[in-house]
């Protein structure tokens, strides 16, 4: 019961209080509402301590007009190579073709040539139409002179100019007109053409290392260690000429080399001739020496040389039974 | 539990069966034949199955190996005793797959025991097997044996002895088998807990 | 030894196996039933078939194109004579003990090898024969093969049945007294004297073949000249220190009275080419590997495979398996032998030996029919193993094991 009480209690003073702030609140607006219509009367001065500049009117730039694409004032038979004279990148408005690049979403057309990023990127060839370079030739044909009789197919000019030299040149646009790459110079050759003996075609073969392809038996010099063009040309032809020249000399340490020095495999030099010859000539006196039959040196030397396969391990077989003199 | 819905067929792998079952299958649709299984002279679905069993950590050809190595084994004992025997020779059987087979049909086992709760008391319930489970628990019993073996006997060895073994009705598989059966029997007063 | 006691260890265990299971009627009523299917079938057609993969022939000299792909049996007395050390495939020798005959398929490069042999002139100097082929294709069974007729024939047998095992393998390897840096394989070199004894004491016995020189092992010990070769074997045994040394003085003693025409001479040895491997695995005192030219063994082989000496055959294999890792890219002879070993050996005789044709497969198979060892014959396997196999001996072998 006494809590009811006291809460009966504090909720009336509450209650009282809320109507003393009341009466105050609406006292304060009266008195507002009465200041009012005095500031009407009489205009305040702003006192405006930053002065408005007269702002200057902005120019309106006048845009010209859009020209219409100069392709629509281009005639039918027109000289095109006037207009695309040279290499330059795509222009829309130059091309009187409707083209169109790029990628869209599916069923939508391709984005149409005028702004259009992809035309520009890729190279054209617009410059190089049938007839421009029909032109270009007629106009340095007064330059050149005939082709020269007997050299008309490949197979005969090879045989007058075995010598194909390589070079570069390089054009970019810097304050150089140097490249460092253009002076390398690539001359090949086919070993072929070359004259040799056998002494003398093994040591050129030792002399040029590497230069030498053997499955498409070229032969090929590059040369840059001089710095112009013109000279690293006359090296190679030198490095062909002395390396062709030095496989004809016969050094007098020449003479010692062994058995694993040699490139091929000689019957003639070799373990197998002396034991064959042994074989053959056991119980026989000095003079009736018999040397082992060629077909028998042959194959093994072909055995040796191109490798073992069935068909030349069945060659040697044969040819080991008629030495050995087995029948069969 | 099987991804396919129960009306499929199972898949027939050997070719001569296939002719004959064509019209059966022709409108059925059919299980994919599972990548281990084939039509070769080499392939028999126990067999198969055992070699899943031996298999340890996924080395599947080393299974099959082993199996076949026990193949080997079986056959060497069985001609051994082909050519010891002089008479009825004729009763022994060389084809290990077949020693295999009864082996392993001689091993399995029919009832369970299970323990159920009734009255806060376990009681141990013979409960009948599936024919699956009694397979499974027959090539398990002749695994665990063979394995349960001196380091220096390898397991295709073993094997070998376990199945000539059972296949003649003998040996520690069929005794395991015979006592489960008994325990069985005299828990037989128990069965009806396993439905009430 | 050790693989003696080892078989005979097996052999107790299936003995015991046996007698377990001897108690009850061999197995379950209905499979015997089964089994009676196979058994009268495979009786019939061994009944028919005697002729059709089986030969009589036992004597290999008599073998010709007729008896191609037809086994012949090496009665039980030859085989304990020739193969006891040696010279069969392990594998076939057990199959030789499941089956309980040895049986050998003749075989088109045997018969090829034999043919030479018969023709050959003794007179000239001796031919090496090199048989090569790809792995499992039956080299070493050919050579088996030749052994026999050599063995048939009185020609002194001097056979290595597995010439890796001295430069993989070999049970004890010590320094040579007699050669500086040069290695010896005691108890291997023992082995192969007790192989050669057991398998040419009858001949030796019969040939009466003597030393021609004294040889002095030590202070106190000296085989005499004119001492009967047996004493020289025997003393190599017995002293299994001087083993190498015997085998070296054994070897040039026979090459000198082959060449005197007491006595003929079939060298048979399998793997050849690992006398030329770059490197063997034994090492010498500083902990390097030794080369297969310094162990003691190898020089007198190498000699006696020489052209240099009459009345003699040299059958010889070369292996890939002879090989180490690395060198195991062809089965090619000059592949194998390398640049020494084809200019040891030049001219040689290569026989190649290939996988089984297509008679020689079907009999083979008809012979495992026959001998129970395939049991599960179900139509078109044939077809099946001859895929899988690609017909190669050792790999249809393989196959066949768990059928």
């Amino acid at each position: 019961m006494a809590t009811n009480l006291t809460r009966l209690l504090e909720s009336s003073i509450r209650s009282t209080n809320a109507a003393a702030v009341q009466s105050s609140m609406r006292l304060f607006s009266n008195q507002q509402q009465q200041h009012q219509p005095e500031d009407d009367d009489e205009e305040f001065r702003v006192l405006n301590l930053r002065t408005i500049r007269q702002q200057a009117r902005r120019r309106e730039f006048k845009k010209e007009a859009v020209q219409p694409p100069r392709t629509k004032r281009m005639a039918v038979d027109q000289d095109w190579s006037a207009v695309w004279s040279g290499p330059r990148s795509f222009h829309p408005a130059s091309v009187p073709l409707p083209l169109r690049q790029g990628y869209t979403e599916r069923g939508a057309a391709a984005p149409s040539k005028y702004a259009n990023a992809e035309l520009m990127k890729i190279p054209n060839f617009l410059h190089l139409t049938p007839p421009a370079i029909r032109q270009q030739c007629e106009a340095i044909k007064k330059f050149c002179t005939p082709w020269p009789k007997g050299l008309e197919t490949e197979a005969k000019w090879k045989r007058t100019f075995p010598l194909e030299v390589v070079t570069s040149d390089y054009c970019h646009s810097l304050p150089t007109i140097r490249n460092p790459e253009a002076r390398r110079v690539k001359i090949t050759l086919k070993l072929s053409d070359l004259q040799f003996d056998a002494h003398a075609k093994d040591k050129f073969l030792r002399l040029v290392g590497e230069r030498f392809d053997r499955e498409t038996g070229l032969l090929t010099f590059v040369t840059d260690r001089c710095p112009t063009r013109k000279q690293n040309y006359d090296y190679a032809l030198y490095l062909l000429t002395a390396c062709y020249h030095e496989s004809f000399v016969t050094e007098p340490w020449e003479a010692s080399k062994s058995e694993a020095d040699m490139e091929q495999y000689l019957f003639e030099r070799n373990q197998a001739k002396r034991s064959a010859e042994a074989i053959l000539n056991w119980n026989a006196s000095r003079e009736e020496k018999v040397s082992p039959p060629s077909g028998y040196a042959e194959s093994v030397e072909q055995l040796i040389n191109e490798g073992e396969n069935e068909y030349n391990i069945a060659k040697y077989k044969e040819e080991v039974l008629k030495l050995l003199k087995i029948a069969i | 539990m099987s991804m396919y819905p129960s009306h499929f067929a199972e898949p027939v792998i050997q070719k001569d069966s296939q002719a004959a079952s064509r019209n059966e299958l022709a409108h059925i649709p059919i299980k994919a034949a599972t990548n281990d299984s084939s039509d070769s002279i080499f392939f028999g679905v126990l067999q198969n199955k055992l070699v899943k069993y031996i298999t340890k950590k996924g080395n599947r050809s080393l299974a099959n190996e082993l199996l076949t190595e026990t193949f080997e084994i079986i056959k060497r004992t069985q001609i051994e005793r082909y050519n010891l025997s002089k008479s009825d020779r004729e009763k022994i059987i060389i084809d290990a797959e077949k020693l295999l087979i009864n082996a392993i049909e001689n091993s399995r086992p029919l009832l369970q025991l299970s323990a159920i709760k009734r009255g806060g008391v376990k009681y141990q319930v013979p409960i009948p097997l599936t024919e699956k489970k009694s397979y499974f628990l027959a090539m398990k019993w002749l695994l665990d044996a063979a394995r349960e073996k001196d380091r220096k006997v390898k397991l295709p060895e073993k094997l070998a002895w376990e199945i000539l073994d059972a296949a003649c009705g003998q040996g520690r598989v069929i005794k395991k088998k015979d006592d489960l059966h008994r325990q069985c029997e005299s828990n037989r007063a128990y069965a009806h807990y396993r439905w009430s | 030894m050790k693989m003696f006691r080892k078989q005979f260890v097996h052999l107790s265990r299936v003995s015991t196996h046996l007698q377990r299971n001897a108690i009850a009627p061999c197995i379950a009523s209905p499979a015997a039933e089964m089994s009676t299917n196979v058994a009268p079938a495979a009786a019939d057609t061994s009944s028919a078939a005697t002729n059709e993969f089986r030969t009589g022939v036992t004597n290999p000299g008599e073998h010709s194109e007729l008896h191609v792909a037809k086994f012949y049996t090496i009665p039980v007395e030859e085989k304990k004579q020739i193969f006891s050390g040696g010279g069969l495939p392990k594998q076939y020798e057990q199959q030789i003990k499941t089956f309980t005959e040895a049986c050998l398929m003749v075989r088109s490069p045997a018969l090829e090898l034999l043919q030479y042999i018969k023709n050959a002139d003794l007179t000239n100097p001796a031919v090496r024969y090199v048989l090569y082929g790809d792995n499992g294709v039956g080299k070493t069974l050919t050579m088996a093969h030749v052994l026999h007729y050599g063995a048939l024939n009185e020609f002194l047998l001097v056979h290595v049945p597995w010439a890796p095992n001295w430069m993989k393998r070999p049970k004890e390897a010590a320094n040579s007294a007699s050669q500086e840096g040069f290695i010896d394989l005691p108890f291997d070199a023992a082995a192969w004297l007790v192989h050669f004894k057991t398998q040419n004491a009858k001949l030796l016995g019969k040939l009466q073949l003597k030393t021609s020189k004294e040889y002095v092992w030590s202070k106190r010990e000296s085989t005499p000249a004119g001492a009967p070769l047996m004493e020289l074997v025997e003393h190599g045994i017995a002293r299994i220190k001087y083993a190498s040394e015997t085998t070296a003085a054994l070897l040039a003693e026979l090459k000198q009275l082959a060449s005197a025409r007491q006595c003929k001479i079939m060298v048979a040895i399998d793997g050849f080419n690992a006398f030329f491997h770059p490197i063997t695995r034994i090492f010498s005192d500083n902990k390097q590997r030794v080369t297969p030219e310094r162990i003691t063994l190898t020089q007198p082989f190498l000699d006696i495979t020489n052209y240099d000496w009459t009345n003699g055959v040299c059958v010889l294999s070369v292996d890939k398996i002879a090989m180490t890792e690395g060198y195991m890219a062809s089965y090619m002879p000059r592949y194998l032998l390398g640049k020494d070993g084809f200019e040891h050996l030049d001219p040689f005789v290569p026989v190649h030996v290939g996988n089984y044709t297509d008679k020689e497969f079907l009999s083979y198979i008809n012979y495992y029919l026959d001998r129970h060892w395939i049991s599960r014959a179900q139509p078109g396997f044939e077809e099946q193993l001859k895929f899988m196999s690609n017909m190669n001996p050792y790999t249809l072998m393989q196959l066949v094991r768990g059928l």
